[in-house]
């Protein structure tokens, strides 16, 4: 239950005005018994204001728990914060400020939306007093407005007949309606950044899209930062400007929507790409990457995905790959491909990958 | 919700009576019965007997027997009282609806035509005394509740609070040194802890406490009995603190064996809220630590707690069996080892009936109680 921090390293200088978030470095593990797990390993990126920003990754590649960790929602111990982690939010290191500052960000200037609408809402308390309770916190206003403004959250998300539903528990409503729920709490009190943690994940195939179009809308109209967490890159194409492609608690590749999921350069996420299924890929088989997530306990040596590389050789091995430049500007793949040393192999690579994607051949080996 | 408690009243009827059923058949079967009292006794002839068996009806079968004890058919076979009166010129005057034992009467006497039984308002008579087996009952009742309803307010206080705390608190010394209680408090043999208590606290050395009785029975008339109610009148302080007196052990006995499992229940239970995603989006909305842990956290996890402490309640009337007998307090419980030791058949089965009734009307009461706090039960 202990939140504090232990002090952290000497801080760095501030991200310039118009950067929202900033997270530096950020190392996130936990403590279990036979060890140190680590979660997140040395993260770094940024977002400005209004602006939207994916993370993709499979379960386990610590997506989620760089969200929690950026609203310090890990609970300390088992959860370990690494020394030299800085997270800057609108001028501040949220890492290190006290508990009862970051309350105060919590729901006000930071608003986070969870995966399961089902059991993300407290069952005995009715909607409107969820609504309002977080209202009333951050405004200072009284009950009755914090209810008004309640309604008018619930009405802005898009259901019905505001003023009844705002009575109603959240087991008299329907999944999608819950998660419409937990949009209206989340940008009741105007936040500035909106995390939403796989919102559609637990939602039937036709709610998933009402519910990103009303992300979408909401995020355009609030004009508040969206950082979106998701192992859907579907939805990622959907939804944002830049993307951050996470496996094994790095970043192997980043860029803008349209770089990482056009051109791909790190095979990592060349693989995921190409397993996506698509109207040209009919008939062929569907590529996938083969082998498994590695074990936190026993990562790789050198490059983490080198097991799973169809492109890798012997000094994927030895020598752990850095975030290089790659393809266009300001796009950055976790590969060796992408370095003196790899030059000579990068554009059989490329090649491999456009044909993997129109053909649908198999993905280094086929299944 | 009326309907809903109507159809229960009603479902729990044919319940009792299959209880009864199973209860007095169990009895029939068991070896023994309350002639057993005899049978180390040598002036006792063969023909005492077999007057004993026919005067108390034993000597029928179990179903004539069941019959009778219910009130549904006329204890004397040979000369069955059947009123004059026809039915519907019958005149029911209050006193009619009393049965002859003073109890309310299910099937006054023109329609059964038999005159006690249990739905006649009395469970017969005890084999022992003699006397009306509610009365007894009734006699017993109030001690009964003094007690448990004492060590179950105290317990359930202290369960919860050492639970809660706990959980918030995991792994905590407070934590570590609550269950190392709960479970010697489970372990500890209740009788163990009673004789414990008495040899220390009341015994030669320290002296302080009494050992027994719920009463001084030096300093005032038995109770229950008239003249101990003129003296309670007449003297309500001393009377008062003399009980209080002979509470504390018995209390501190049941306290003591009950927390561990209750605290263990509602620690389990807020642990299990404190993990809900419900109280990770509670922090997420920046509420503080406390309004979180106190609000959100512990409304849940309090329903099934509700529900645990409903289903204690019979508690309060049946009582605790080897407690009361320590301690000698004059309840239920002890009224029904005495019964039990003497073969008191008459007075067991009313024990028995009486506890389960309040076992049923208990859940009842825990289930109507649930939909009043969780939301998502409506009947
Ligand atoms: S560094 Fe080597 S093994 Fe790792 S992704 Fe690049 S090519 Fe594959």
């Amino acid at each position: 239950m202990t939140e504090t921090l232990s002090t952290p390293a000497p801080l760095g200088a501030p991200p310039p005005r118009d950067v929202l978030l900033e997270v530096r470095n950020l190392r996130t593990s936990f403590r279990v018994l036979d060890g140190v797990v680590p979660a997140v390993d040395g993260i770094s990126f940024s977002l400005r204001r209004g602006q939207t920003l994916g993370i993709v990754g499979e379960s386990g590649s610590g997506k989620s728990v760089t969200a929690l960790t950026i609203m310090r929602l890990i609970d300390i111990p088992p959860g370990v914060i690494g020394e030299g982690s800085e997270v800057w939010f609108d001028g501040q290191e949220l890492l290190s400020i006290p508990l009862g500052k970051m309350r105060r960000i919590r729901g006000n200037d930071i608003a986070m939306i969870f995966q399961e609408p089902l059991t993300s809402l407290n069952p005995v308390f009715t909607i409107g007093d969820q609504i309002a309770e977080q209202v009333q916190l951050h405004l200072k206003v009284s009950k009755k407005e914090a209810w008004d403004r309640a309604i008018e959250a619930i009405r802005l998300v898009g259901i019905p007949s505001p003023e009844r539903r705002v009575k109603q528990y959240p087991h008299e409503m329907s999944g999608g309606m819950r998660q419409r729920v937990m949009i209206a709490m989340g940008i009741s009190c105007e936040p500035k950044l909106l995390i939403a943690d796989e919102p559609t994940t637990a939602l039937d195939v036709t709610i998933q899209a009402q519910i990103l179009e009303l992300l979408k809308t909401i995020q355009q109209r609030t004009r508040s930062a969206l950082l979106l967490i998701t192992h859907d890159l579907g939805v990622v194409a959907e939804m944002v400007d830049n993307v951050i492609v996470m496996y094994t608690g790095q970043i192997v590749e980043q860029g803008t929507v349209d770089q990482v999921l056009l051109q791909p350069r790190a095979p990592y996420t060349m693989g995921l790409i190409e397993s996506i299924p698509t109207v040209e890929k009919r008939g062929g088989r569907l590529s996938v990457i083969t082998g498994v997530v590695p074990s936190p306990f026993n990562l790789p040596p050198a490059c983490r995905f080198e097991p799973r590389c169809p492109y890798r050789w012997d000094l994927c091995r030895r020598v752990e790959p850095d975030l290089y430049p790659a393809g266009a500007a300001g796009q950055l793949a976790r590969c060796h491909l992408h370095t003196p040393e790899g030059e000579g192999r990068r554009q059989p690579a490329l090649e491999a990958h456009k044909v993997n994607m129109t053909a649908g051949r198999a993905f280094g080996k086929s299944r | 919700m009326t309907k809903y408690v109507v159809r229960r009243v009603a479902q729990a009827i044919p319940v009792l009576f299959g209880v009864t059923i199973i209860t007095y058949l169990i009895l029939a079967l068991a070896p023994g019965g309350p002639e057993s009292r005899f049978a180390n006794n040598p002036r006792i002839t063969n023909e005492v007997r077999e007057r004993f068996l026919k005067a108390w009806g034993l000597d029928q079968p179990w179903p004539v027997q069941y019959c009778r004890w219910m009130g549904f058919c006329n204890p004397d076979v040979e000369n069955p009282v059947v009123s004059d009166a026809p039915i519907l010129d019958h005149v029911p005057n209050p006193a009619a609806l009393l049965g002859p034992s003073g109890w309310p009467n299910f099937l006054p006497e023109p329609i059964s035509g038999s005159s006690n039984g249990v739905l006649h308002g009395d469970f017969g008579f005890s084999v022992q005394s003699g006397q009306y087996v509610s009365n007894m009952i009734a006699r017993a009742a109030l001690p009964t509740f003094i007690l448990a309803a004492f060590a179950l307010v105290i317990w359930i206080g202290i369960a919860v609070l050492m639970g809660v705390y706990a959980a918030i608190h995991r792994y905590s010394f407070f934590d570590q040194a609550a269950t190392v209680f709960a479970y010697v408090g489970f372990a500890m043999p209740t009788f163990w802890l009673g004789i414990m208590l008495i040899f220390i606290f009341a015994g030669p050395g320290l002296n302080i406490l009494p050992a027994g009785g719920m009463t001084n029975t030096r300093l005032s008339p038995p109770f229950g009995s008239e003249a101990y109610w003129a003296y309670f009148g007449r003297e309500p302080v001393e009377a008062v603190l003399d009980i209080g007196k002979h509470l504390i052990l018995p209390v501190f006995t049941l306290v003591v064996v009950n927390i561990a499992g209750d605290s263990r229940f509602v620690r389990a239970s807020m642990l299990e809220a404190l993990n809900q995603d419900y109280v990770r989006t509670a922090k997420a909305k920046g509420l503080p630590g406390r309004a979180v842990t106190f609000k959100h956290a512990l409304r849940n996890a309090m329903l099934p707690v509700l529900t645990n402490i409903g289903l204690e309640i019979p508690f309060l009337f049946t009582g605790a069996i080897v407690t009361e007998t320590i301690f000698s307090w004059p309840g239920i419980g002890n009224l029904t080892i005495d019964a039990t030791r003497n073969f008191d058949y008459p007075v067991l089965m009313g024990v028995l009936l009486i506890s389960s009734t309040v076992v049923v009307l208990a859940n009842l009461l825990a289930d109507v109680a649930y939909a009043f706090v969780d939301p998502r039960i409506k009947y």
